[in-house]
């Protein structure tokens, strides 16, 4: 997952917390194995080194492409997960080192889901694409974590894997999981908002660290996959509240997709959010 | 849901999230902003040179946050007053005694020194309560009550302010209304204006308690202009009327040629020992002023600095520059510089003095040193810190110093050569905590 994961309960029974953990971590690692696209011989390297050769998936590789062709029209192609190979291009660390434009022409010719073949169960990509779940695949196993441990105890439960949750319920002597929205430029600082998560999911999007700068210009890491340039004009981070952990991270992925516009997008989707610039 | 164009999308994921997920029921989120309180404390010690004021101040406010980002302030003042301050009267190169404000006593100033009122010692009391929310999703309400009590003084007050939000948030109007109602019920019953001052026991030029009436609009625009940069204007109105005067203050009658405090022939019994009169103010004044700020912020410093212009039809005019810099230092401290300078214009009825001529007193006429022309600098140095516990401390020291002139043109014979403007030279220390819950 790229970040530390946690489950947290309220129990006094240590062989039944240790039980869940077992249970989330397992299913963490099998999310994991399954769909990284560092790790050779997965469903993800299958597809991406398929080479032009239709591959036929499993169901759940299946659900998920299917999440992913529903996202890319939701946001009018601007979620696209064959966009990672942009990242080659681009490196978000601080520097002023943007890449040539005809580099990124060239590489764009390898990028949207309009040019693969997808109709279930098989995908078909052209020679050169490759696709990333990475951008739902955390939120993805945050909730089947969340679903789990539900079927497993009524204690109330907080899966936290790097940022991203989802609650299902409050802790014993608590009105809720006290979450902190952190400072996106200084982590071990809060930005002040705490949020008392009592059920569903909390996503956050934005990382201020990862950005270019070059001739007075800031460019924060969220791609915009039709031009293959950073969109302009988001929030530093937003946070979202959704009833599952997947749909606040979509949203707050929306949201920092439409740049300048993203408070407007989520006041109009009518969901709890806070945005910092 | 979809008959819902705006929030298609939210409901569109929902659907698509269910399928993914394989959740029959999804449980509605429940999340909201954690209503807590939050404490802002503050002693802060106010020591002018010479000894003369002292202020110690102990201020706490207390923030309750709602959910639906509703809110609730409740503040308190208490302050301790001592010391004694400036009269108006100039100073002699003879002695000179005053009786006392309530009438009932007598104080002595030594030669060539300015008098000042040494009965000045009160304990104050303030409270606040505001609340705030949101009308609808642009506009926020705040309505706020203000009261304060001292020994001779008393301050009632209402205030609401609205604003609303533009531009994708990035701007935002405001407009603030407050009045207010002071009583003063100075020991004696204040003087009557320009009336001389009499011998002790004698009260037959007092009157009885007096008030005034304050009204302010404020009208204000903040604007984001990028997400470094932030710019805000207000204009604001100011009109008091009713007892505007400062019943401790009085000017010196002197003689037209000399320039000396006219002496009075003893009584009986204890009184002054020269002619003073108290002073008079119109009954209403108008303030305008403009205020600009500027926030600037630059990978964690951030610069900010304000200009305001006031004009009054008191002939007053003033002009504050007040500049802060904040410097952070590591990740949990900073350092902050303050700058401010400010410069007025006296008062169309600032006087120095009142001459004994036999013509007609001015109607109006006063020489407390605040209505004169003055300079005025504050230099100061904060620093703060964020404990590990998240609550914040700041510990801040300014030096201020006041240094004003007497119009040249008002000035009479050895008058001269005494400077009768009260300069003025303070340390202001401040420790403050903050902590939520």
């Amino acid at each position: 997952m790229g970040s530390p994961c946690e489950l947290l309960t309220d129990t006094d029974d240590k062989s039944s917390a240790e039980q869940l953990l077992d249970i989330v971590s397992a299913e963490a690692w099998r999310v994991e194995d399954k769909f990284s696209r560092y790790l050779p011989g997965n469903i993800t390297a299958q597809i991406n080194t398929s080479n032009g050769a239709t591959v036929e998936v499993d169901d759940e590789t299946g659900d998920l492409l299917d999440f992913a062709e529903t996202l890319h029209q939701l946001s009018d192609g601007l979620f696209d997960i064959t966009s990672g190979i942009l990242g080659k291009l681009w490196h978000f660390d601080g520097s002023d080192k943007i890449p040539d434009g005809d580099d990124v022409k060239s590489v764009l010719k390898h990028v949207g889901w309009t040019r693969l073949d997808w109709s279930r169960p098989r995908l078909t990509l052209f020679p050169g694409m490759q696709i990333d779940l990475g951008g739902l695949g955390k939120e993805y196993a945050v909730d089947r974590a969340g679903n789990l441990v539900a079927a497993q105890t009524e204690a109330g439960c907080l899966v936290n894997y790097g940022g991203d949750l989802v609650a299902t319920g409050r802790p014993k002597d608590a009105a809720g999981w006290r979450v902190g929205i952190e400072e996106p430029d200084d982590r071990s600082a809060l930005a002040g908002q705490v949020i008392r998560l009592v059920r569903g999911g909390l996503a956050t999007s934005g990382d201020a660290r990862r950005f270019l700068k070059k001739g007075g210009i800031r460019y924060g890491h969220i791609l915009n996959p039709t031009t293959g340039w950073p969109i302009e004009g988001s929030p530093r981070s937003v946070t979202v509240a959704a009833d599952t952990c997947t749909q606040a991270g979509m949203l707050a992925t929306l949201a920092m997709l439409k740049g300048a516009a993203a408070e407007d997008f989520l006041d109009q989707q009518e969901v709890r959010h806070w945005c910092l610039r | 849901m979809r008959e819902k164009k705006g929030k298609s999308i939210a409901a569109t994921l929902a659907t698509a999230t269910c399928s993914l997920l394989g959740n029959t029921v999804s449980e509605p989120v429940q999340a909201q902003e954690e209503p807590g309180w939050d404490f802002n404390t503050a002693l802060l010690f106010y020591d002018e040179a010479d000894d003369r004021v002292q202020d110690i101040s102990l201020n706490f406010l207390a923030v309750r946050t709602f959910d639906d980002d509703r809110s609730l302030s409740l503040g308190l003042t208490i302050d301790t007053l001592t010391g004694p301050t400036p009269t108006g009267a100039i100073p002699f190169d003879s002695a000179q005694t005053f009786t006392r404000a309530s009438g009932l006593s007598t104080y002595t100033t030594a030669a060539e020194q300015i008098p000042l009122d040494d009965t000045f010692l009160d304990d104050r009391f303030a409270i606040s309560a505001s609340w705030q929310q949101p009308l609808g999703r642009l506009f926020t309400i705040n309505a706020g009550l203000t009261g304060s009590s001292e020994y001779d003084y008393t301050h009632i007050g209402a205030n609401v302010s609205l604003s609303r939000d533009f531009n994708k948030r990035n701007t935002t109007a405001s407009i603030g209304l407050a009045i207010a109602q002071d009583d003063m019920d100075t020991e004696g019953g204040a003087p009557i204006p320009l009336s001389e001052m009499l011998e002790v026991g004698n009260l037959t030029n007092k009157m009885g308690d007096q008030s005034k009436d304050v009204f302010d609009v404020v009208l204000g625009v903040t604007q984001v202009i990028n997400r470094n940069f932030l710019v805000k204007l207000n204009y604001s109105f100011s009109d008091s009327s009713g007892y505007l005067n400062d019943p401790y203050k009085f000017l010196s009658v002197v003689d037209p040629l000399t320039g000396d405090p006219v002496a009075v022939l003893p009584g009986p019994g204890p009184g002054p020992s020269h002619l003073n009169r108290y002073e008079n103010r119109p009954d209403s004044r108008t303030k305008h002023s403009l205020y600009g700020q500027a926030k600037y912020y630059m990978n964690g410093k951030v610069l900010d600095a304000s200009y305001r212009f006031m004009t009054d039809d008191w002939g007053i005019d003033s002009h504050t520059v007040d500049l802060h810099y904040r410097w952070p230092i590591g990740d949990t401290s900073y350092l902050e510089p303050h700058f401010r300078f400010y410069t007025q214009s006296e008062a169309d009825f600032y006087r120095v003095s009142l001459l004994d001529d036999g013509l007609p007193l001015p109607s109006y006429a006063s020489a407390d040193y605040r209505l004169g022309e003055f300079d005025a600098i504050t230099v100061g140095l904060k620093y703060g810190w964020t404990l590990a516990s998240g609550n914040e401390m700041s510990a801040r020291l300014e030096f201020y110093s006041q240094d004003g002139d007497a119009p040249r043109n008002q000035l009479i014979g050895n008058q001269l050569s005494r400077d009768p403007y009260p300069d003025l030279e303070a340390i202001i220390a401040q420790f403050s905590f903050r902590f939520g819950h």
